[in-house]
């Protein structure tokens, strides 16, 4: 798919990329992003595969605002980098046993895929301190809950379609849910509030529960 | 120099012209949900567009100033009551210590309070805005009764009370064709003016429409960034307008967006009132923001 600039509504232009979750299209959108914002424009947010490009209509009119963004399209994207950040978690979710069975797998093996490996974290969206992690091992299925459940506790770590996240509040949400953790991945009160950033890879790691018992949540 | 608070509303909060450099951490800009009248009560009193003041979810608010300033109420089907009633969009002085209540009718959903000088509460990740889902903020919960919020230095006196300003009501909505218009069934007759109706399940996020069902195809697409006015279609295919404290990102697809000085009308709407939107080219929506730039500059 050729590179697409539309606008989105009259202070925004929406680039979009090959739409496939891949570390290099979505080192390409995060470039865009940042070279956007380097030209004081406005600011930007991208995702897997596109990159929303806001600027004030009344300085740059909209066909500047064009050709300043396809004359970015092409900025240099080193790859995504950043930290390894550790995630202790407690398997025991409630589609646990849903994604072993859809998966043609043992519960013991789809904890064992999810702690092998380390998964990338693309962008943060969604909620504040989002991050969507992609890698996850191709052999879990898991696809999105058909209808949403009205309440995913905060600490949740959850799948759906190749990615991995954990839930930093408490919302709604229609990811499946195999675990929950302690660390805190938003706080407003920090600096930065956000634990995991673009670039970080994010390892999961089991912690064993006792008896198989969950242990008292501590927020 | 300060505003105490008696009577708070239901969910009412300190917002500023919100938080726009932490969208790629997901944190949403807030800020008020009606622009335009926000920054036409700052204006009225002399305060930058920039300065916080407070947004009333839930009328009556009630409060008292202990020093004299210039306030001012805006928003829909509402009024200040001091010794007398004074109108909506008009600049007042209130003595120090008087009792003076924000009231409105059925038709109002968010009010302005601005008092020269702004809320002078300490910026949080650079703004005084409230983002009441995640407790964002430098006072990050809805106002009660026997808070006492600290004001900056007046910007401008007694001599600037009676000066008013109006806008006008309008159900019709101006937007822009969405960047996935094309491949929505509906959307043409959405663009054309057919009305949805606001529901009940509206907040500061977005406000939901009720209506004919757009289509668009059931799939969802890969999230893109996001920001207020955007129209999102999701699975049941009955639109959402995102506002102030819309997500940073979604993966609903996108069938149009509300022009920035109109999403104000959309937020005001209460539920079960009809809006009808209405495409324009982006020369048209340019125009109508500097109609309402100069209107506002010269406040």
């Amino acid at each position: 798919m050729a590179v697409r600039v539309v606008p989105f509504g009259e202070a925004a232009l929406l680039v979009e990329l090959e739409q496939r979750i891949d570390p290099a299209v979505a080192a390409r959108a995060a470039a865009i992003a940042d070279r956007w914002e380097a030209l004081g424009h406005g600011p930007a947010v991208p995702t897997y595969a596109s990159a929303l490009l806001r600027y004030d209509p009344l300085v740059l009119d909209a066909s500047a605002a064009e050709a300043a963004a396809r004359a970015i399209l092409d900025a240099p994207a080193a790859p995504l980098a950043g930290r390894l950040i550790e995630i202790p978690t407690r398997y025991h979710g409630p589609d646990l046993d849903d994604v072993a069975r859809l998966s043609g797998m043992s519960p013991r093996e789809v904890v064992s895929a999810h702690t092998s490996r380390e998964h990338l974290a693309y962008f943060l969206g969604f909620m504040p301190g989002f991050a969507y992690c992609g890698g996850l091992d191709p052999r879990i299925v898991a696809p999105r809950l058909r209808s949403p459940r009205t309440r995913v506790p905060a600490g949740s770590v959850g799948l759906v379609d190749g990615q991995t996240a954990v839930y930093p509040a408490a919302s709604p949400g229609g990811w499946r849910l195999i675990g929950t953790t302690d660390v805190v991945v938003f706080d407003a009160r920090r600096d930065p509030p956000a634990l995991i950033h673009p670039g970080d890879r994010v390892r999961f790691v089991e912690v064993r529960m006792a008896g198989g018992v969950p242990p008292a949540k501590s927020r | 120099m300060t505003l105490h608070v008696i009577e708070a509303g239901l969910r009412s909060t300190i917002q500023d012209a919100g938080r726009t450099g932490h969208l790629r951490s997901a944190i949403p800009a807030a800020g008020p949900a009606d622009g335009v009248a926000f920054e036409a009560a700052q204006r009225l009193v002399g305060n930058d567009p920039g300065d916080a003041a407070v947004e009333i979810v839930g009328l009556p608010f009630r409060f008292t100033l202990d020093a004299p300033r210039l306030v001012a109420v805006t928003g829909r089907d509402v009024r200040l009551r001091t010794r007398g009633s004074i109108p909506a969009w008009t600049a007042a002085f209130v003595r120090a210590g008087e009792d003076v209540t924000v009231e409105g009718g059925e038709r109002s959903r968010f009010s302005y309070l601005a008092v020269s000088g702004g809320i002078a509460v300490e910026p949080v990740l650079g703004s005084r805005a409230t983002y009441l889902p995640a407790a964002i903020g430098p006072l990050p919960r809805a106002l009660a009764p026997g808070d006492a919020l600290p004001l900056g230095p007046a910007r401008r006196g007694a001599d600037g009370a009676g000066h008013a300003a109006l806008r006008s009501d309008d159900s019709e909505i101006l937007v822009l064709r969405g960047p996935h218009a094309d491949r929505i069934a509906g959307a043409d007759a959405l663009l054309r003016g057919r009305p949805y109706r606001v529901s009940e399940r509206s907040d500061r996020m977005g406000v939901r429409l009720e209506g004919p069902a757009l289509d668009a195809g059931g799939t969802e697409i890969l999230s893109i960034g996001v920001l207020p006015g955007a129209v999102q279609v999701p699975h049941g295919g009955e639109p959402i307008v995102l506002l102030a404290d819309g997500q940073t990102t979604g993966g609903y697809p996108v069938v149009a967006s509300v022009v920035a000085v109109d999403l104000g009308r959309v937020a005001q709407a209460v539920p079960g009132e009809a809006l009808s939107f209405y495409e324009v080219d982006r020369a048209a929506a340019l125009e109508a923001l500097r109609v309402v730039r100069r209107w506002l500059e010269r406040l």
